[in-house]
């Protein structure tokens, strides 16, 4: 699974920081989202689409 | 907060013991004395990395657990327990052969578990979790 995190996050001007206080994990969590290094549960996926103001298909892409 | 004062609290008595243990005895010590020490350190070295890294995370405003580290803790913790059944096979096997007391091999194989499940931890910590 890919994800458009990074991509996002730089259009909004976040930092990992920022994000992972928003959706309440660790920076690490975002690293390792960041990284394709971990699938998120649903309900992170959930937090993170609505930080974005996106559907979780467009940010979470399932191949 | 509970579980922060917990991990120091039990480094530093674990830390407190083992100094107790190397500057009372008498005997000099020998490899097996110094290699347990050298684990014991490790062990106390990787608690007090965890207990910063929590600190570190309280501080940014982070929980100091998440899904991931969770996840991490529960695979680390199963995956060394796998392992750790075939270190005590080794030393069910090995115990006859060597000429130790009871409670030294049990206290050696309790570190090696310990040491196991560090190593697991640093392992899936930097590999990461991948569908599952």
């Amino acid at each position: 699974m890919n994800n458009r995190i990074k991509v996002n996050r730089a259009r909004l001007n976040l930092t990992q920081d920022d994000l992972a206080r928003k959706v309440n994990v660790r920076r690490e969590t975002i690293v390792f989202l960041e990284k394709n290094k971990y699938n998120p549960s649903l309900k992170l996926a959930y937090d993170i689409a609505k930080v974005f103001d996106s559907k979780i298909e467009e940010i979470f892409i399932f191949e | 907060m509970k579980k922060k004062v917990l991990v120091f609290a039990v480094t530093a008595l674990v830390l407190i013991t083992t100094g107790l243990w190397y500057f009372s005895t008498n005997e000099s010590l020998k490899l097996f004395d110094l290699l347990t020490f050298g684990i014991i350190v490790m062990v106390v070295s990787f608690a007090l990395f965890a207990g910063f890294k929590r600190l570190t995370s309280a501080k940014r405003g982070e929980p100091a657990e998440d899904e991931l580290s969770k996840k991490i803790m529960r695979k680390a913790s199963s995956v060394s327990f796998y392992i750790s059944l075939y270190l005590w096979l080794a030393i069910g096997y090995f115990s006859e052969k060597i000429n130790y007391e009871t409670h030294t091999i049990i206290g050696a194989g309790i570190l090696g578990m310990a040491v196991i499940f560090g190593i697991c931890w640093l392992v899936i910590n930097f590999s990461g979790i991948r569908n599952e």
